[in-house]
């Protein structure tokens, strides 16, 4: 791992420690709750898109394992 | 209770029963039916311009939620390719015959024409399964298996991942692995590297078939930031090692002044190419890194999903995507929600437009054009709407265009002018259907 | 099953993201699942729990031999004055009694001794039942309170609330001590204290009452409230292809007929689910179009 990937790691770990203050009580949950505010609202959706993009892009993933399973890149 | 009106028993017990525990009463109750099965399913239609590539898929995805949090997800697409799509030679002023892959046939492609090779019929069936559970209150594990098969490539794969909540489940770090174990088997045999496209019927430069296996890691942290707001950050890794070249693309070879590509005459009596072609040839390894970020925010029963990522990988491809939904709620039941997705990538180390004849062989060419200089935007629309019984129903179209750039320095003689990327346009158009039973 | 029963002991366990008290009483394994980590603030709750569902059970049991029910019960003709909370309990009674035409009658317990549900097929006599059948029916008693008079031989049970009663006043003094959500489950009756705030709702499974098939058909998360099951999955008689639920009716001593092999309800606290489930049960055929109409949340296996 280079140093570019090191530095990221980094920052990851300092954002996850930094945020001990920022969040909501277990009662404010409500909105984050809904459907529409889940990361993947819809697993279809995205799958697909990942898998269009994977096979017309050279780039692929990054919210979850990144599409590929195929023939086509 | 038959002539009494039957309301007034719920009413005179919660009377009655007020009166017996006293004021200190519980809240209204609140009991919801899990379904037991959610069932989402969509069809899809993806078409190219000028005779490319048309896929219709159709993909089912069922989960099942059983006590204490765990589910089953059992999914499975099924997918048909048909169309041409860019097989890596340049256009010429004349006719250009190929060898198809099989090495039973040939084709011919017009003058001035982007060569397409439209022996691209495919029939792809995939599935997954995972299972997802629980362990103790604060962490989650889920374990899953892929697979994909189509005339020519087997996929078969395993991922597991693990996450952890903590400060009050506002903060998640979840790790997760992914091993793909893939292999080609392509029509006519895997060519040799950088190997002529010879006549219909000489199969001497062919081999068998070839593996590619592929390790991904993902790590993340997720953020709740505020009662509307939740932020997702993930840094990806990918290794593959193995075959990684497209096993049904050439590059042109050229004179070294005019551009132009060799002419060549097939042996007597055979059918065979028109001109001089070499198979293409990527490295057998590359590795990838990403950084992903997302946050989704909520206004007023609006919804902003935003999401960057960034890529870059050792075959010196970098990438920027930028992705935004806007989901608009009308009224009770349905939602606008408009769609804009810009992507921007460098060209790979090893991407050119043709191979020079007496020059020496590089390493490593391809002239796909999936790994060259190019932007791409997606545009679209989807609306969505609850059915009566309260299944969902929704229905998107997307016009994606990619726009390239072929640098001067790759670009030799006749070839200025005359070629040009093989931008893309296609449009998306999907249509979906959720239940839960 | 009479005398103390099982032994009086709270054993404090781990659950799935929770912890779970558990002991006996009123014949029912008892749990409360508690929303903490803490064992010592688990422990706490369910002693709390286990203290008031035996102090209910000891006060309001018919096995008792010297509690206010024996005392009622064995007053062979003479007043008897009760407390405050027996008599909020008798006016309950009352109400229901007036409520379900007389369908639900805190005096028909004594018809136990016409019925033994023991799934074999001896059915009683038309004679013993109407024999059993004139020691029953609480417009023959005289309830003025805090006294009530009855005819000797008649008997007080509150076998058909106490359950359901004890559900309540445990979940409402978790709710006093304690900020945690807490889910109080006596035997398949059950109530949340407050709602959850690591989960959706507290899980409960629905039990098939199939002979065969799967142990759990249905799963409801609840958030708030509570639920009650009435059924006769281990209790009936089964003669000549007919199946006797356990369920009588007071009117005429004899099982209601067509009731559904289980109803549960979902109502704001466990005594108003019970008596719902209960009341479906006695309209027989007609259980899930009183439900409808009442416009509860109710789930019935026929």
């Amino acid at each position: 791992m280079n140093k570019k990937n090191l530095g990221i790691l980094a920052v990851m770990a300092t954002l996850a420690s930094g945020c001990t203050s920022m969040g909501v009580e277990p009662w404010e949950r409500d909105i984050l709750a809904k459907d529409e505010m889940q990361l993947t609202t819809d697993a279809i959706e995205a799958a697909t898109d990942d898998h269009i993009y994977f096979s017309k892009e050279a780039s692929s993933g990054g919210r979850g394992f990144g599409g590929g399973g195929c023939g086509c890149n | 209770m038959k002539d009494r009106n039957s309301k007034s028993v719920s009413a005179a017990l919660a009377a009655a029963t007020c009166t017996l525990l006293g004021s200190g009463a519980s809240a209204p109750v609140q009991a919801e039916e899990d379904p037991n099965w959610d069932f989402n399913s969509a069809l899809l239609y993806y078409g190219e311009a000028d005779d490319r590539v048309e896929d219709i898929s159709l993909s089912f995805l069922a989960k099942r939620l059983l006590v204490d949090d765990r589910s089953l997800s059992i999914g499975l697409t099924v997918d048909v390719l048909t169309g041409a799509t860019p097989n890596g030679a340049i256009r010429q002023d004349v006719p250009q015959t190929f060898t198809r892959p099989s090495g039973d046939s040939i084709y011919t492609i017009p003058a001035g024409a982007l060569p397409l090779d439209d022996t691209f019929k495919d029939t792809r069936a995939a599935l997954t399964v995972g299972w997802e559970q629980p362990l103790g209150r604060l962490w989650k594990t889920s374990v899953g298996f892929s697979g994909s098969k189509e005339y020519d490539y087997l996929h078969l794969g395993l991922n597991g991942s693990i996450s952890r909540d903590f400060n009050n489940r506002n903060t998640t770090l979840s790790a997760g692995l992914a091993l793909s174990q893939d292999s080609w088997d392509p029509v006519g045999g895997t060519p040799i590297a950088f190997a002529p496209m010879l006549d219909v019927g000489d199969t001497s430069n062919k081999l068998g078939d070839e593996d590619k296996d592929v390790i991904d890691i993902v790590l993340g942290v997720t953020q709740v930031v505020s009662r509307r707001m939740i932020v997702q950050l993930n840094y990806s890794f990918s290794d593959n090692s193995g075959y990684l070249t497209d096993p049904y693309k050439f590059l042109s070879l050229v004179d070294g002044t005019t551009g132009d590509t060799l002419t060549r005459t097939p042996a007597p009596g055979a059918e065979g190419p028109s001109h001089e072609f070499r198979f293409e040839n990527r490295p057998d390894e590359r590795t990838k890194h990403s950084l992903y970020g997302q946050t989704k925010y909520y206004m007023n029963g609006k919804v902003l999903d935003a999401s960057y990522r960034y890529m870059t990988d050792d075959w010196e491809i970098d990438s920027h995507t930028v992705d935004v939904r806007f989901r608009w709620p009308l009224g009770e039941t349905s939602y606008l929600e408009p769609h804009f997705r810009f992507y921007t990538q460098t060209a790979a180390d090893f991407y050119r437009i043709s191979l020079v004849d007496g020059d020496p062989l590089p390493a490593f060419a391809s002239s796909d054009y999936r790994l060259g200089e190019f932007d791409a935007i997606t545009a679209g629309l989807k609306f969505g709407w609850e059915t009566d019984k309260g299944n969902e129903m929704s229905i998107r179209a997307e016009l994606y265009q990619q726009d390239g750039t072929i640098p001067s320095s790759l670009l030799i003689g006749n070839q200025i002018g005359r070629e040009t990327y093989p931008d893309l346009d296609a449009v998306i158009v999907q249509f979906s259907y959720r239940f839960s039973r | 099953m009479a005398g103390r029963g099982p032994a009086r002991e709270v054993r404090v366990e781990s659950g799935s993201g929770c912890l779970a008290g558990r002991f006996s009483a009123m014949a029912s394994p008892c749990e409360i699942l508690i929303e903490t980590a803490d064992t010592d603030e688990a422990r706490h709750l369910s002693e709390v729990a286990a203290a008031e569902a035996w102090r209910v059970e000891d006060k309001f049991s018919r096995y008792a031999p010297d509690n206010v029910v024996a005392r009622i019960n064995s007053a062979a003709g003479e007043a008897i004055d009760v407390d405050a909370e027996t008599a909020s309990l008798i006016d309950f009674g009352n109400t229901l009694y007036e409520l379900s035409d007389g369908r639900f009658d805190i005096t028909s317990g004594v018809l136990r001794e016409a019925w033994k549900f023991d799934g074999s097929d001896s059915l009683p006599t038309r004679e013993t039942v109407e024999r059993v059948l004139q020691r029953v029916g609480w417009h023959r008693v005289d309830w003025q309170s805090p006294t009530v008079w009855m005819e000797s031989g008649m008997e007080i049970d509150f076998g058909g609330i106490g359950k359901e009663y004890a559900v309540d006043r445990v979940a409402q003094q978790l709710r006093d001590v304690s900020g945690k959500s807490a889910l109080v489950n006596f035997g398949g009756d059950l109530a949340v204290t407050r709602p959850p705030t690591e989960r959706q709702g507290w899980r409960v499974g629905i039990e098939s009452v199939a002979e065969h098939g799967p142990a759990a058909d249905k799963v409801i998360e609840l958030r708030a409230g509570a639920l009650a099951t009435s059924g006769d999955a281990r209790r009936y008689l089964l003669r000549d292809g007919v199946r006797y639920s356990h369920i009588l009716d007071p009117r005429s001593g004899w099982p209601v007929e067509d009731a559904p092999r289980s109803v549960t309800v979902a109502a704001d606290t466990c005594t108003q689910a019970g008596m719902l489930s209960t009341l479906a049960m006695l309209e027989g055929e007609n259980a899930e179009a009183f439900l409808r109409t009442e416009q509860v949340r109710h789930w019935c296996r026929r």
